[in-house]
């Protein structure tokens, strides 16, 4: 029945849902190393989804986020560049952002390759967002509701942490490339 | 555009080529292909890799100084354009890469030449140390043996 299962998923991109794609990439992990050549099993990176927890990058309080939504229209996740909206699992105490808030992140590093317009691929070691905007609870007035596209551009913290890419301008995110340490 | 060196194998990495690997330290990799890019995966030692070109220059086997690698260094500031600064480059690009492989390969016939004077050593040293094979140690070379030929006689005759 794993085989079965491991066969019909394509490996890392699944065709039917988030929790099913984690479930397949268990299935083919497993099948590696029941193979017993666990070097031929080059990982293979997919988009950010949810229940994928990034690390946070700045110093808005929050130190990692697990992924609820992807903004992004496409229905397979977030890549590089794209906004997420997260759960904060992990916080330090005394911080802008609190746990179990739910934040707007950017993706500043992400473990899948992102094409450029050059043709070449770049891709990073982990996964990391930078915290644009709070989730508030309060319900808003029909009024303010009207206003259709909402900017995140604005990084709650006040700096960022280790390189980021020069995607983030074509993303408008002009703020975090200025706080940047590195650009690549 | 600008060309860059694989960083496993050192081969130029064309445009449209290749994988770009950002660590968290802000160090890019840049690969040429995903043969480097895997090797690179297993923690793999280009100067222990017999086919990189690291490995051929740590070992010797490849020329590494030489003034016509000069030519080649990474330049940061933008030329202002000129075309018969082009033109003189493109030409002269040509007759570097001539001139760099004639010595390239020069360096790797001497050094598959057998070395004479290493040879010569080598052979005078072997005679020196097992010169008793061929002869007894410490032993002129004409040697007198004194045969008594008439006492024979005399001794057969008295024991008859």
């Amino acid at each position: 029945m794993a085989a079965a299962l491991a066969s019909r998923f394509s490996r890392g991109r699944s065709l039917i849902g988030s929790l099913s794609n984690a479930f397949s990439g268990l299935m083919n992990s497993s099948n590696g190393i029941m193979n017993g050549n666990i070097l031929s099993q080059q990982q293979q990176r997919t988009f950010i989804q949810m229940g994928t927890t990034l690390k946070v990058v700045d110093n808005s309080g929050a130190k990692e986020v697990k992924c609820i939504q992807s903004l992004k229209a496409n229905k397979k996740g977030a890549r590089l560049g794209d906004i997420i909206v997260g759960s904060v699992k992990e916080a330090i105490p005394k911080g802008k952002v609190k746990k179990g808030k739910v934040v707007y992140g950017v993706v500043v590093r992400a473990a899948m390759q992102k094409g450029r317009v050059d043709g070449s691929q770049v891709k990073f070691d982990d996964n990391a967002i930078v915290v644009v905007g709070i989730k508030e609870k309060k319900k808003k007035k029909p009024e303010e509701n009207k206003k259709n596209k909402v900017e995140f551009n604005q990084p709650t913290g006040t700096r960022v942490f280790g390189p980021v890419p020069h995607e983030m301008r074509n993303k408008k995110q002009l703020k975090i490339l200025a706080l940047a340490q590195h650009m690549v | 555009m600008r060309l860059v060196k694989c960083w496993f194998c050192s081969s130029t990495i064309y445009p449209g080529h290749g994988i770009q690997f950002v660590r968290n330290d802000a160090k890019i990799f840049r690969f040429c292909r995903s043969k480097c890019h895997k090797n690179f995966k297993m923690k793999r030692n280009p100067r222990k890799v017999k086919w990189t070109k690291a490995f051929r220059a740590a070992h010797g086997k490849d020329m590494t100084k030489d003034k016509t690698f000069e030519f080649e260094k990474k330049r940061n500031r933008p030329e202002r354009y000129d075309r018969n600064v082009t033109e003189n480059t493109l030409k002269a690009i040509k007759k570097i890469d001539k001139i760099r492989s004639a010595r390239e390969a020069k360096h790797i016939e001497n050094r598959l030449k057998p070395n004479k004077q290493k040879k010569f050593n080598e052979d005078t040293k072997e005679l020196n140390n097992q010169i008793s094979l061929v002869r007894a140690p410490g032993v002129s070379e004409k040697v007198k043996v004194v045969v008594p030929k008439e006492k024979s006689i005399q001794n057969e005759a008295m024991e008859e």
